[in-house]
């Protein structure tokens, strides 16, 4: 948004290598992008081009890698507090409800119970949970789950939010319609968000700036900025700007989706040979 | 004989894994009762029908008044305190060493792939065979049944607990990394939650067993318990006396059991 501000997250010049010696392959090559203050980046590839490898090192999961990701001068060799990670898979802890759920980076933290659930049902009513405060996850949808999930991170006020696919186990129509949501919070909060996603739609929805990177080893393809008006709703799928973005990265995606998918054939076709 | 227009998928009646409804409760319950009094019934009828020779097959008339008298009797009670105490220290020993083993097991592949083997070879063997060394070992007093009854235990614990502990979600460690959640924090907010079911599961098969072989032991040598005291009716034939303390028996272990259970879904 303000696009002159520092930036907030750098990746600069990222490298990971998996495995050592002749049989090492790197799975991201030589990244480097920023994401300024209140901003929303997305970052998309194809299945298998190290997107979610990234995602890893952003959050400091993975602390073994070349290069450097920096928060403010800060490099990043471990969870850093001022990144809130939001994972793919279906993570809410099931014996605990929504709220205790929402309230565990704070519990962590040592805040008294009253304060956490105060802070906590405040995120609970953003992402539009309120009322299920007391359910437990296996009550509740997969969106709505996700939604907590993102509640979770949310209250921990994380300086940059971390996503890494939130939404690819939900339906087209869920998805789309949490999208609104999260562009209705990033509003709210001025949200500095980095999503990671192999969805076009989602992320031309979504963001200011998509980060396109190519099929293994993933390397930056070019950075498009997205000059759809804000505030945005999913109503802006229907414009013609919005087609244009879309045909425009999926023009620089395909060709990378496609090699992936060649290298996904002939992996399957070589397993599947017959034995004897 | 005659095709009547309309194709019905036939199934067996009883076969119904896709049935629609849920069984009623009056039905099931009915069933149940009408269970439990064929079955005395059935023990009414072998009773008066002197197939049996003298007091083998008691008639409730007789059981009942009996299984009062035993619940009168100090020595009831006296021996159920030995065999309750028994069980008891054998399950926690058995649990916290199974647990602790199965959290070793779960947590390392490489110690899995090197001990599980032996566990699973050496659960299903019957521990009263080894009996006679626990009593040379700890003597015949209630230390030789504790100690039989907690290796029980050990087994079912510790293979439910290595299970557990390689049932967790692993994106639940990786979000309580992600919020730098201390070591103390998360085996205490994350695994120990996590494991909570299969743990449960296993205490709950740990208690089945230690009871099992805690009671085998008392029938074979020595000088208190529960098992010591069917021992001793059966010598004096008082039949009436020790199928009422059967009885009382099966109601401990099936309310134990029920309770282990409920802990095991609570919160859920």
């Amino acid at each position: 948004m303000s696009a002159s501000a520092e930036p907030y997250l750098v990746i600069d010049n990222v490298l990971k290598r998996f495995g050592s010696g002749p049989e090492a392959t790197v799975a991201v090559d030589h990244m480097s992008f920023d994401v300024k203050p209140g901003e929303f980046v997305s970052v998309i590839g194809p299945s298998g081009c190290g997107k979610s490898t990234l995602f890893n090192i952003i959050g400091g999961l993975l602390g073994d890698y070349e290069g450097e990701v920096r928060v403010g001068a800060e490099r990043i060799s471990g969870p850093h507090p001022s990144i809130g990670m939001v994972f793919q898979e279906e993570s809410t802890f099931p014996w605990r409800s929504v709220i205790d759920n929402v309230a565990f980076p704070l519990e962590l933290r040592g805040v008294p119970k009253a304060e956490r659930h105060d802070r906590a049902h405040h995120f609970i009513d953003m992402v539009g949970l309120s009322g299920f405060a007391k359910h437990y996850p296996s009550q509740l949808s997969g969106g709505m789950k996700q939604r907590v999930s993102i509640a979770r991170t949310l209250v921990s006020e994380p300086q940059i939010l971390l996503m890494d696919e939130p939404f690819a186990a939900l339906d087209e129509q869920t998805r789309l319609l949490l999208g609104d949501k999260i562009l209705q919070i990033q509003q709210q909060l001025n949200q500095t968000t980095l999503l990671i996603t192999h969805n076009l739609t989602e992320a031309v929805q979504l963001s200011d700036r998509i980060v396109v990177m190519t099929y293994r080893p993933g390397r930056l393809k070019r950075i498009v900025n997205i000059d759809l008006p804000r505030p945005r709703t999913s109503e802006v799928v229907g414009s013609d700007a919005f087609g244009h973005y879309v045909a425009e990265i999926w023009s620089d995606l395909r060709e990378e989706a496609s090699s992936g998918m060649m290298d996904a054939e002939t992996t399957a076709a070589r397993r599947n040979r017959p034995r004897g | 004989m005659a095709a009547t227009g309309t194709v019905t998928a036939r199934k067996a009646a009883w076969l119904d894994l896709d049935a629609v409804a849920a069984p009623s409760r009056a039905a099931v319950a009915g069933v149940r009762v009408a269970v439990a009094c064929g079955i005395i019934g059935i023990w009414e009828a072998l009773s008066a029908s002197g197939l049996f020779f003298g007091d083998v097959v008691p008639s409730l008339a007789k059981i009942i008044p009996a299984m009062l008298g035993l619940l009168g009797q100090d020595v009831f009670w006296t021996n159920l305190q030995a065999t309750a105490w028994e069980t008891v220290a054998a399950l926690a020993i058995g649990a916290v060493a199974g647990v602790a083993c199965g959290i070793t097991l779960g947590a390392n592949e490489f110690l899995r792939k090197a001990y599980e083997p032996f566990l699973y070879y050496f659960s299903p063997t019957p521990r009263i065979i080894l009996f006679p060394i626990m009593i040379m070992w700890f003597g015949i007093g209630i230390e030789s049944k504790i100690a039989l009854g907690a290796l029980a235990s050990f087994f079912p614990i510790a293979l439910s607990t290595a299970a557990g502990m390689r049932g967790i979600e692993r994106v639940l460690i990786r979000v309580g990394r992600s919020f730098r959640a201390s070591g103390w924090q998360m085996a205490t907010k994350i695994y120990l939650p996590a494991m909570r079911v299969p743990v449960l599961t296993g205490v709950r098969l740990g208690f089945g067993g230690g009871l099992i072989t805690v009671l085998l032991a008392e029938t074979k040598l020595s000088n208190k318990g529960l098992g010591y005291l069917v021992m001793q009716y059966y010598q004096r034939f008082d039949m009436a006396t020790l199928y009422g303390l059967l009885i009382i028996l099966f109601v401990l272990a099936g309310v134990s059991n029920a309770l282990i259970g409920r802990w095991e879904r609570a919160g859920r």
